[in-house]
């Protein structure tokens, strides 16, 4: 079982480059770390009780005055960072990993519709597109938040700064797939296979769904790694720009706004942990991107 | 009786603008000798002339003086144009364009004798006709500043050089109330179609002005900068040396500061507080921090029957009750706010303006001591054994690390067991969500206008309604604050003043209608090589700044 | 083609008034802009009286409507919190803009090739991954990040470079350039590094990717076999054949360099159309966030429209699915 494992083709490449193998083995770990955070991280940042102005700004244990129940220091409210960054990295890819599941799905399938019907649907659709790009992210979430917040009820507007970032996140992705889906399904209609499964009546759905979607998987599949990681880092930006989470929800983006304040007053650690953490995270997703391309792509290997 | 930030004020501080001072509280005839002494004490002053830029976060939105009461503009019009009455470097009332004034008999108002010999930038000689006009513009409809004026019923043009301000009732603290009410020339005004101040479109005014001050504007590109020059014709003797001021709002701070430490500008306001230790470690720059005269404070819902925002306490409103009001104070440890969040900049308050200004009251100098058990205690006193969850409302772009204290605020309240949901927001949606009540408890910061205590009673602790309490978002409400506004308004003797003020500062704090919690620092920073006075009111004037 | 371009116009004006009623009807909800117009000490009935006298009583549908009506006059309004004319605010605001994507543009593109070139014809060598691999790690900090060490490092630490705005400018005609003075290019150095970054990575990649498939084609084998000297196959052969693609996805980011420089120009006090924006967001100005959302739809729309128009003339199996 395990020769035969070895021998696939993509386990042989991905042995070849240690490149990939470090990619994973980092973006493992914090995945691993950001799933289990509850059971790892030593307090909970949600948990208002456990943690205390007065403990405020500490170094991480290894530089003068480190406390050793604070192993990567404290923030300006006392927050353990190791915790913070666990349960930050948890929340950052939740909202990464779900705006890509959306922009996924209805840019494919956008991109497929319009691809596949053509006409005046695609051009509707492509324009859509066309407005989605003039819009940058912040607009995108700025609008998302004003439309729910006409909508939904009063008290329902505290919960809401979740699902707006990751809707804005998603609508400003989904653009990119479902132009290759588009084009993919313009090369692929053509083709003698679709055409044959066409004249055989059969349903549109279950041509695209069976003969074009498992053509552009591969490019699909790297489109959606790059854009993981543009997720978490458009999400930082969000934040930055004052349209993110609050503060007290940790993830990478708002621990490294509240660390800007930082940079210069020698509490380093409260930026730069959390920015190295997001910058292994987005190299790694990235570099898992580009094995994925060179797989698929085998004329460049 | 101005005790803030005096003592860091620049040793430097020239010896003109100390003579000035003024108390806030009584009125002052400009005498000959005052001006004999500040000539001398001026012509040892060093000649060297300089350019000098400087950076704010926000630019003045329009060069108009009457068009928004808000704090940028008038700061940086107050250079520009000038009032009957100007505030010395200590907040005192002193002669501009009035020379000296005086209560009309019967408290029916306040004549103000003018300065003669003033004139605009454009060379139009200065008279009574301009006050007058002023005074229109000023209170009509279209200004943002007519609050101003409210008490006055008219003005009246005694002579060229003589005007009344004539008041329904007497109102010791206008001339004092009206030191931003800048004076624009009629003619000017009149002859560009600027006789209002503009409302949805622009006209003359928002970008081009001409007053009587100490620089005239040289350059206007809104939102990216502005340049004054010295005005030769001034009146007063000039105490600064610079040749040529230029404004640029720069909105991020780390690149504000990066701009002062660069060399590229010469001075910066405000600084984040973690960096004043960076800034001053390096050779060439200094920091210049004092208090503002804005006090901190969490308010609460007094006319809610119920809480807004609690997952569990949804029929009933735990904070009207007094107990667990003093509860929260009591549970919140300001000296650690201070010195974690603040970096010990601020200072502890105990009402609902800073200690110094008039009217504080000495009798009601201690605020709630931070201790936690008393507080579970009260809490169980008042039937919250367990505690309960609530909405803070916060904004996180108006104050000085204003997120940052309604979390740790939220942290110690959750140590005596109730648990507050913080929800911050940038300050553009903050003041529609209080009005609108969205609130259980909310942060507020509050600067008194005349630098009384009146204008907090007027604002906050009077019972809302059209024009009084306008502030007061949680509707507290006690009939006898109310019927000592208007008796402390008019007031004239001063013991009797303090005692009824005195009396409100009691209620309030028995009542703890507010928690105060700390007066909120100004943080300035410049190069060494620069002296400016740092006014409490966080005015940036440019007649005291010299570059050596 | 002319009724092409007519279809395209068409379905523009369509678009754009989608973006008008999006921008409209979003920032009603961004705040209130009368409490951000007045000052504290402002009567509940002055403010009130304010906004009727501005119109923010009236219906939604009153307001888009003459909104709309206005904007289509040329007429885009007045700013809320300056008074200025917005047509006049956001002229004097483009050049900046515009400048700095240009810059940033030719930055990414004078590195990006050569070093995408660069990187093919040499997969595996030490320089080739070090290059990959920090541009790897420049695009995966956040953008204000970046900015704001450029500035402390250039800016302050060394002190070569100015740490904000565009230095001198020069007018020509309204135009305001920084290009023709000294401290105007040096300003543009460091923000125009910062917003070229991701186009730098982008353009290299994909300069990479398609020189090393083009390396691979038959007609560079067949050169190959024939002899061509290797310089000639690499610059003459390989190169020409990848730009037309690079050059396409150029066009179509430049759209994206101008809508994305918001946080370059909020980062670098770029007086620019984004930092306006930044600014008109923060003091609730409705009509100037609105009519900058339009106007960058419109840019992009042109620059659609443009790159379409490019296909066609390029390739011609298009145009007849087009006409389809």
């Amino acid at each position: 079982m395990l020769g035969r494992l070895m021998q696939s083709e993509a386990v042989w490449l991905f042995s070849r480059s240690p490149a990939a193998i470090l990619a994973a083995i980092a973006a493992v770990t914090i995945v691993l770390g950001a799933l289990f955070a509850p059971w790892i991280a030593p307090t909970d940042p949600y948990d208002l009780s456990s943690f205390s102005l007065i403990d405020g700004l500490l170094p991480p244990v290894w530089e003068d005055g480190g406390d050793p129940r604070f192993l990567l220091g404290t923030d300006d409210q006392g927050r353990d960072m190791f915790s913070s960054i666990l349960y930050g990295a948890r929340l950052s890819l939740a909202i990464a990993a779900m705006a890509m599941a959306i922009a996924l799905v209805l840019g494919v399938g956008l991109g497929l519709a319009a691809g596949y019907y053509g006409g005046r649907f695609d051009a509707v659709v492509m324009r859509i597109a066309d407005v989605q790009l003039a819009l940058p992210a912040i607009l995108t979430a700025l609008l998302i938040d004003g439309i729910s917040r006409g909508i939904l009820p009063r008290d329902m507007h505290d919960d809401l700064r979740l699902g707006v970032i990751t809707v804005a996140i998603a609508l400003s992705l989904w653009v990119n797939f479902a132009r290759t889906a588009r084009a993919s399904v313009f090369v692929e209609r053509n083709k003698d296979y679709v055409q044959a499964a066409i004249m055989m009546g059969q349903h549109p759905l279950r041509i695209m769904a069976r003969h074009i979607l498992p053509n552009i998987l591969g490019p699909l599949l790297v489109i959606a790694t790059v854009d993981l990681a543009s997720a978490i880092l458009l999400e930082a930006t969000l934040s930055f720009l004052g349209v993110g989470l609050p503060a007290d929800s940790p993830s990478l983006g708002t621990l490294i706004r509240i660390g800007m304040q930082y940079l210069l007053s020698g509490e380093w650690w409260i930026l730069w942990i959390p920015t190295l953490f997001l910058v292994v995270l987005v190299v790694a997703i990235n570099l898992l991107g580009d094995f994925l391309r060179d797989l698929f792509n085998p004329s460049l290997r | 009786m101005m005790v803030l930030n005096m003592d860091k004020c620049p040793d430097t501080l020239p010896q003109a603008a100390a003579n000035h001072r003024e108390g806030v509280m009584f009125r002052t005839t400009f005498s000959a000798a005052a001006i004999a002494v500040s000539t001398t004490a001026l012509s040892a002053f060093p000649a060297a002339a300089e350019s000098f830029s400087w950076a704010g976060t926000t630019d003045p939105q329009t060069m108009d003086p009457h068009a928004v009461n808000a704090a940028p503009v008038l700061s940086f019009l107050n250079n520009i144009y000038e009032g009957l009455v100007r505030r010395g470097p200590d907040m005192g009332v002193e002669p501009s364009l009035a020379t000296s004034w005086e209560a009309l008999p019967d408290g029916a108002g306040w004549r103000f004798t003018l300065r003669e010999g003033v004139t605009f930038h454009d060379g139009a000689a200065f008279n009574a006709d301009d006050v007058i006009f002023s005074y229109e513009r000023a209170a009509s409809e279209a200004s943002d500043v007519r609050s101003w004026f409210a008490p006055v019923t008219e003005v009246v043009r005694v002579d060229d050089f003589t005007v009344d301000f004539l008041t329904a009732a007497p109102n010791p603290l206008f001339p004092g109330s009206i030191a931003n009410f800048m004076i624009l020339d009629s003619d000017w005004a009149a002859g560009n179609g600027a006789e209002l101040p503009a409302r949805d479109a622009e006209n003359f005014a928002t970008r081009n002005a001409n007053g009587t001050g100490p620089f005239s504007l040289a350059g206007r590109d809104p939102g990216i900068e502005t340049r004054l020059v010295p005005n030769e014709g001034w009146w007063d003797m000039a105490e600064h040396n610079l040749t040529e001021a230029v404004f640029t709002p720069i909105g991020n701070p780390a690149t504000g500061l990066a701009a002062l430490l660069s060399g590229e500008i010469d001075f910066i306001s405000p600084i984040p507080l973690q960096d004043v230790e960076q800034v001053e470690s390096r050779d060439g720059f200094k920091v210049l921090s004092g208090l503002e005269t804005r006090v901190i404070m969490l308010g609460f819902g007094h006319d809610h029957e119920t809480l807004k925002y609690s997952e569990e306490t949804t029929d009933a409103n735990p904070f009207l009750d007094a107990r667990v009001r003093l509860a929260v104070a009591q549970a919140i440890d300001v000296a650690t706010i201070d010195r974690v969040i603040m970096r010990d900049a601020a200072e502890p308050a105990s009402q609902l303006l800073p200690e110094g200004l008039s009217g504080w009251s000495a009798a009601h100098a201690e605020r709630p001591t931070f201790d936690a058990e008393a507080a579970k205690t009260l809490l169980a006193e008042a039937g919250y054994p367990d505690g309960f969850s609530f909405g803070l409302m916060c904004p996180n772009d108006r104050y000085i690390n204003d997120e940052a204290v309604c979390r740790a605020v939220a942290s110690m309240l959750a140590r005596v067991g109730i648990e507050a949901n913080v929800n911050a927001m940038p300050v553009r949606g903050y003041w529609d969500e209080l009005r609108s009540d969205n609130f259980d408890m909310y942060l507020l910061g509050w600067s008194p206008g005349t630098f009384d205590a009146e204008h907090p009673i007027r604002f906050l602790a009077h019972t809302p309604n059209e024009r009084l309490g306008t502030w007061n978002f949680g509707g507290f409400s006690s009939a006898r604050i109310d019927e000592l506004l208007e008796p402390i308004q008019q007031e004239i003797d001063e013991a009797a003043r303090q005692a009824m003020i005195d009396e409100v500062a009691g209620i309030l704090q028995e009542e703890v209608a507010y928690v105060p919690l700390y007066t909120e620092p100004l943080i300035w920073a410049m190069k060494e090589s620069v002296e400016v006075v740092q006014r409490p009111d966080n005015f940036f004037m440019l007649r005291w700044v010299t570059v050596n | 083609m002319v009724a092409f371009i007519l279809k395209r116009l068409v379905q523009s004006v369509f678009v754009m008034l989608a973006v008008a009623f999006l921008a409209f009807s979003l920032f009603k909800f961004v705040g209130d802009p009368i409490s951000q117009m007045t000052g504290v000490e402002t009567s509940i009935e002055d403010q009130e009286r304010l906004r009727e006298e501005l119109g923010l009583n009236d219906p939604f549908f009153v307001q888009f409507a003459r909104f709309t009506g206005d904007m289509l006059q040329g007429d885009f309004g007045y700013s809320f919190r300056t008074r200025e004319p917005i047509g006049e605010m956001l002229l004097s605001r483009l050049p900046a803009t515009l400048e700095l994507g240009t810059v940033a543009l030719v930055i990414s593109l004078i590195v990006g090739i050569p070093a995408g070139v660069y990187t093919a014809l040499r997969p595996r060598g030490l320089v080739s991954q070090s290059i990959l691999i920090a541009t790897l790690i420049g695009v995966s900090i956040p953008t204000f990040v970046i900015g704001i060490l450029l500035i402390f490092l250039f800016g302050v630490q060394l002190g070569w470079l100015p740490t904000y705005g565009r230095g001198g400018t020069v007018e020509i005609g309204w135009w305001r350039s920084s290009l023709f003075t000294v401290e105007g290019w040096r300003s543009h150095v460091l923000p125009a590094l910062t917003l070229g970054l991701f186009q730098l990575t982008l353009t290299m990649r994909l300069v990479r990717a398609q020189m090393m498939e083009v390396m691979r084609t038959d007609h560079i084998r067949f050169a190959i076999a024939r002899g061509v000297p290797w310089r000639s196959i690499r610059y003459r052969h390989a190169l020409s054949n990848t730009m037309i693609p690079v050059i396409t996805v150029i066009g179509l980011q430049f759209g994206g360099v101008i809508a994305f420089s918001i946080v370059t120009e909020s980062v670098f006090q770029w007086p620019g159309m984004g930092l306006l924006f930044l600014e008109s967001i923060r003091f609730v100005d409705i009509p100037v966030m609105s009519v900058y959302l339009v106007v960058i739809a419109f840019f992009f729309v042109i620059i659609n429209l443009l790159v379409d128009l490019l296909y066609l003339a390029i390739d011609p199996r298009l145009r007849v699915r087009e006409s389809v």
